[in-house]
């Protein structure tokens, strides 16, 4: 049993956090590029780029496709350094798409994809959710017809966020409509530049972007298909396995700044306050030891499917705790938005009170979570 | 970085969670609840014989040369089985202490007998006003030539009846001391409390009782740096205890939850009960994760105040929770002394107050922060 990190380790850390803090102005770039709803700008991709140079973005991948063969404990730092000094955490290529790819893709797929993953030169965006398919991914309607030597794509997919800056759509759509659901979903990688394409914005209450995606008539190749046609619900599945760390990094910062906040104003001796801070330290401590525990087990390659979820539900709801009890700390002030006279730290805490409401509901929403862990982590029966 | 037991831990966490199942049924739990001594001596030499009392004492003394982990994986099986007696009290809150800073005559006197299980041990701290802090200290102990003259009134000494010695902290002219003391001395008066747990926690009344200087633990004046870590190591040792309690109650309640019919279908099928049960697997994991994270750091040697004080409050506070929701999907039955629901909730509250609940320590935790 180990809770720290091995010397190596902790050097390699220390290399990442001083990359980082040496780019301040490409870190405070993206944060601009992806808060103002451009996404990914001219700053972002500088800033990828510099880490793809360093094999950064995936460095758990074989050397031949811009990876460094490291463990994977060595990709969590890094996706930890990246939380605590940008709020982002990973790329949808570089943590979906790409495993997903490197495991199942065709060896022309390799080469054409992972080298510009690996270097930061490209996006993917996820095109899973439709209208009247979210929590029941498996209802998705977007058609893709066999046309012999392209496949015919229509439909609409929606909450497609990244879509508007990534090159590529790593799309779920159906071609076939016998036999169950699930079974007749097909992967596909879209140039998002193909005509037939088109994309419009959708605003969240907390000034995020996402969209919807529309397919009217559009042409793809046969090279786009991934893997088995009808395997496409495996192969998400799959893709969801790699990613199930739930980084802490952004959190812990936003802790510092408020611990820093509370200790220069005269707030620290209120007993009340003391009280809920240190509960909010509880359950952030809580939250870090979470994701440490997947990262062990995904270190060993075991698929921590519970755990993970039960980490997921808990770090998104510590999440909007953490802006509730800040916020009402705060009081009047806590309501103030980030451009407002009198606002505190910026508005960062009530921009996280709404912001956290996405968070709860993505990568899967609170109650599905709840009801994998019961069933699958517990073996408590469905109806 | 790595979350996981040790081989030799397994083996040890194994081996104690089959022999519990043998040697401490339910039903001796529910015994020595009305039991006049509250524990199985037989149960308590065969504990010794597996080298449990000595677990975390070096060879030296007669110990296995174990390490906070390994001591808070045997109490999560102790736990798990509601083990009753004076384990912790004796090991824990009086035989590290001494181990840590007694002098060597008094560890070869004391640590030995307790890794035998020869000697019973209790702490007897609390006093009337119940704070946990150095001003709570009224019992006194005047110096007198080659003794002191000790009196005063505790609450809350564990197992006081059945223990041959007990450290006493009392107040002398430089400061709080700790005295070792007989428990059967002339002018010590014991008071049995009847407790929601039905654990066997005493009044002890002195009342004038003559203690040799050489029985003084640790430095005259200073032991409230010494109770700062008793505390420290009981909580977490009864974190220890507790984590094992409700991974019990979780897997009953599971285990409940499949088989319980209503509506045509087992009740666990319903999303609300699936919903509880995923919430007590969030609380338990966080548990345990706070309690092993802080062992680690004290079996390193390192400090871990703050840890200590997050898993005692997190676990205090899901301990509650957990067995709520154990009794909500059990129901009815539950309520009833024929299943061991009830054994779990009533011993969780004593847990959670016992070395402080969740308030306290998040006190000690903004402290901690600089707060």
């Amino acid at each position: 049993m180990d809770f720290e990190f091995s010397p190596e380790e902790k050097k390699f850390k220390h290399e990442v956090h001083q990359f980082f803090q040496s780019e301040p102005e490409l870190c405070a770039g993206f944060m601009e590029e992806w808060h103002g709803g451009e996404g990914f700008g001219p700053r972002t991709w500088a800033l990828l780029r510099k880490l793809g140079e360093k094999h950064w973005l995936t460095p758990t991948w074989p050397r031949k496709y811009g990876g460094l063969e490291l463990p994977y404990i060595y990709y969590y730092i890094i996706q930890e350094e990246m939380s605590y000094w940008i709020g982002l955490y990973a790329c949808i290529g570089t943590a979906m798409a790409g495993p997903v790819i490197l495991k199942c893709g065709t060896e022309e797929q390799k080469d054409f994809y992972l080298p510009r993953i690996a270097r930061g030169e490209i996006e993917f965006c996820l095109g899973y959710s439709e209208p009247q398919a979210g929590s029941d991914l498996a209802n998705l309607q977007l058609r893709a017809e066999d046309k012999g030597d392209y496949y015919l794509l229509n439909g609409q997919k929606t909450f497609n966020t990244r879509c508007h800056f990534a090159q590529y759509h790593w799309l779920a759509a159906r071609t076939s409509s016998e036999g169950p659901k699930y079974r007749g979903i097909s992967l596909f990688i879209v140039d998002l530049k193909t005509p037939g394409i088109s994309i419009t914005p959708l605003m969240t209450f907390s000034g995020e972007r996402t969209n919807d995606v529309f397919y009217d008539d559009v042409k793809v190749p046969k090279s786009s298909l991934v893997g088995e046609p009808g395997m496409g619900f495996y192969y998400i599945m799959e893709a969801l396995a790699y990613e199930r760390v739930t980084p802490v990094g952004a959190y812990q910062r936003l802790f510092e700044q408020l611990l820093d906040y509370i200790k220069e104003s005269d707030k620290g001796s209120d007993p009340v306050i003391r009280q809920k801070i240190a509960q909010l330290a509880i359950e952030l401590e809580v939250c870090k030891l979470f994701t440490l525990n997947v990262v062990s087990a995904q270190s060993k390659g075991i698929i921590p499917v519970y755990e993970a979820n039960a980490a997921k539900i808990f770090i998104t709801e510590t999440e909007q705790r953490l802006a509730n009890t800040v916020v009402n700390i705060l009081g009047l002030r806590g309501q103030l938005q980030r451009d407002s006279k009198w606002n505190v730290l910026n508005g960062m805490f009530e921009f996280i009170y709404r912001q956290s409401l996405t968070e709860l509901i993505m990568r899967g929403t609170s109650e599905i979570l709840r009801n994998v862990i019961a069933q699958r982590g517990l073996g408590l029966k469905r109806k | 970085m790595n979350l996981d037991l040790s081989e030799e831990q397994e083996m040890l966490k194994k081996t104690a969670r089959d022999f519990l199942e043998q040697e401490c049924p339910r039903t001796l739990v529910r015994e020595m609840e009305q039991d006049e001594k509250g524990y199985s001596p037989e149960l308590w030499r065969k504990m010794a014989e597996l080298g449990w009392m000595g677990l975390v004492f070096p060879e030296e003394y007669s110990g296995m040369g174990g390490n906070f982990v390994d001591l808070i994986i045997l109490l999560g099986e102790m736990g798990r089985a509601l083990v009753p007696g004076p384990f912790i009290p004796t090991v824990v809150s009086s035989g590290l202490p001494i181990f840590h800073h007694g002098t060597e005559e008094q560890k070869g006197n004391f640590l030995p007998e307790i890794a035998s299980g020869e000697l019973i041990m209790t702490l007897a701290l609390t006093e009337p006003s119940t704070r946990f802090n150095e001003s709570g200290t009224e019992a006194k102990a005047q110096h007198q030539f080659t003794n002191y003259s000790t009196s005063g009134t505790k609450l809350f000494v564990p197992d006081a009846h059945v223990a041959d010695w007990m450290i006493f902290a009392a107040r002398t002219k430089e400061g709080i001391t700790l005295f070792l003391v007989p428990a059967k001395s002339p002018g010590i008066s014991l008071t049995m409390l009847k407790t929601i747990a039905s654990d066997k926690q005493f009044e002890v009344t002195l009342d004038d009782v003559k203690v040799p200087t050489a029985n003084v633990l640790g430095k005259i004046g200073d032991g409230w740096k010494i109770i700062t870590q008793i505390e420290e190591w009981s909580a977490l040792a009864w974190c220890g205890y507790e984590v094992g309690s409700l991974q019990r109650v979780l897997e009953m309640t599971v285990s409940y939850a499949n088989e319980r019919i209503q509506f045509e279908q087992p009740i666990g099928s319903f999303q609300v009960i699936q919903h509880k049960c995923a919430d007590m697997v969030i609380d338990i994991d966080g548990a345990r994760f706070l309690t092993y994270q802080a062992a680690w750091k004290l079996s390193q040697g390192l400090a871990a105040s703050m840890e200590i004080s997050m898993a005692k409050a997190w676990t205090s506070e899901a301990s509650r929770r957990v067995c709520l929701s154990g009794h909500q999907i059990h129901a009815g039955i539950g309520l009833f002394t024929d299943y061991d629901m009830e054994l779990y909730f009533r011993r969780a509250k004593a847990m959670e107050l016992a070395f402080g609940e969740g308030d306290f320590h998040r006190e000690i935790i903004a402290q901690q922060l600089g707060l």
